[in-house]
């Protein structure tokens, strides 16, 4: 059963047509890793699909509800608890600074999903278990390294129980060093059959991990399949000089 | 002497104080009623409040004093204006006026990200703004607010120019009835220690924020 199905996705930033129709159906618990080139139009797309950009057409839905139909979206009010139920995380990760790490976690529960402070701390305390970092728990973000926030940005979208995890470029702006505890806990997820889209640079964990890989360029995909064909085997000549250059 | 100077000058300061706290308490939330405006995605709004923020930050304060003082009874033949009442009405507006800016700053300073976050998880505009972006924009403004405040406490003297009797004038009059010059000194020594509690104060309320970075 596919969780989310995007249909002839298009969206343009003025006279630039950044996605130029676009294509995906996702099952439930899938793995898609997207990756491209920079301004192949990836994040766009990602972005909207929770409207944080606005399409100018096509249609989306998601878990059976209709998030956009024909360019346009339902209303912010209709459309609030349907994308609460799809988490995402950044590159920049966002956390809120003047809140502990804990704090963060449960700031949506408590506020979106009226749970008690006390019942939403203990949930939040397991998923920073899950993440490696329970005994940051009142630590504030400034005081975590890049990979330690992001993680905490991962616990966050997953205390409000999503059921597709969005993932823009979240290991972007780490060091090298640390991108592999932010891909670790992903990899988890992904063994854990939570539903994800990833945009990605990280080819390697686009190999290990997906269970499908998405390649955009020019605001349309150009190949997807199984990671062994797309990436090993590439058949479109788009694919093949992409991926020369990011695997020289 | 210093006795008599010293009741009538705390007793002028009373009255810098009253405009003080008066226009303290009154322009913060007018303030924000103009930063809403000026930041108004209906252009119309915005460009109104601009113009506005523009001709009250662009001319003195001491002109706006007259005008409110005079301009009613010469314009409209209204006379009930009384110099405390033409006094808070200026001081309000005109520090609304910087105070907008000041708030208008700090949210924009919030990076984007900030509101796209709790957008995701399904917070409300309305949720995001008072449980992320005001904190942070508190931390922000609170250096910019302690020096426009400060600066309120001396703009207090201004009421003069309007015939509000205030600390300034009661030293300045000791000049003209008793040929004493002391007195002006002693009246910057109330603009100072309150200047002091302030300046401490404010020290205390950025130390409370630094709990966290950003």
């Amino acid at each position: 059963m596919s969780i989310l199905k995007a249909e002839k996705i298009k969206k343009s930033f003025g006279n630039f047509e950044v996605l130029k129709g676009i294509d995906l159906s996702v099952e439930k618990g899938e793995t898609i890793a997207v990756i491209g080139p920079s301004g192949s139009g990836k994040s766009t797309f990602l972005r909207c699909l929770n409207k944080l950009e606005t399409i100018n057409d096509g249609s989306i839905e998601f878990d059976g509800e209709i998030i956009a139909e024909n360019g346009k979206y339902k209303k912010d009010k209709e459309l609030r608890p349907i994308i609460s139920k799809m988490g995402m995380v950044f590159q920049q990760f966002n956390l809120f600074p003047h809140k502990s790490v804990i704090e963060n976690v449960i700031e949506a529960p408590v506020i979106v999903n009226k749970i008690s402070k006390e019942e939403a701390k203990k949930t939040a305390l397991q998923l920073l278990k899950d993440v490696g970092l329970s005994e940051k728990a009142n630590e504030y973000p400034c005081n975590l390294s890049g990979g330690q926030q992001q993680r905490v940005a991962i616990a966050r979208a997953l205390a409000m129980n999503p059921k597709l995890m969005l993932f823009d470029e979240p290991t972007s702006a780490l060091d090298p060093e640390l991108t592999g505890e932010v891909l670790n806990v992903m990899k988890k997820l992904a063994d854990e059959k939570m539903t994800m889209i990833v945009v990605t640079h990280e080819i390697a964990f686009a190999k290990e991990v997906a269970t499908r890989v998405v390649f955009i360029d020019g605001g349309v995909i150009v190949e997807q399949g199984n990671p062994k064909d797309v990436l090993e085997n590439p058949k479109n000549e788009r694919t093949i000089k992409f991926l020369e250059r990011v695997l020289r | 002497m210093f006795l008599t100077v010293t009741q009538a000058l705390l007793k002028g300061f009373g009255t810098n104080f009253y405009i003080f706290i008066l226009t303290l308490l009154m322009a913060i939330p007018l303030g924000f009623v103009i930063t809403l405006g000026s930041m108004c995605k209906f252009k119309p709004v915005s460009a109104v409040t601009k113009i506005f923020v523009w001709v009250i930050r662009g001319t003195p304060l001491m002109l706006q004093l007259i005008i409110v003082m005079f301009g009613p009874s010469l314009i409209f033949e209204y006379k009930g204006m009384t110099r405390m009442t033409a006094t808070l009405i200026a001081f309000v507006i005109n520090y609304a006026a910087y105070f907008s800016e000041i708030f208008r700053g700090g949210i924009e300073s919030i990076p984007k990200g900030q509101y796209e976050a709790g957008y995701v998880l399904g917070l409300t505009k309305v949720q995001v703004f008072f449980k992320i972006v005001l904190m942070q924009v508190i931390k922000r403004i609170v250096p910019p607010m302690g020096n426009e405040i400060i600066t309120l406490v001396k703009d207090t003297s201004l009421a003069r120019i309007i015939s509000v009797i205030e600390i300034t004038q009661t030293a300045q009059n000791y000049i003209a009835s008793k040929a004493l010059i002391w007195p002006l000194f002693y009246s910057g020594v109330f603009y100072l220690v309150f200047c002091g509690i302030l300046t401490v104060l404010f020290g205390y309320i950025e130390k409370k924020f630094d709990y966290y970075r950003g």
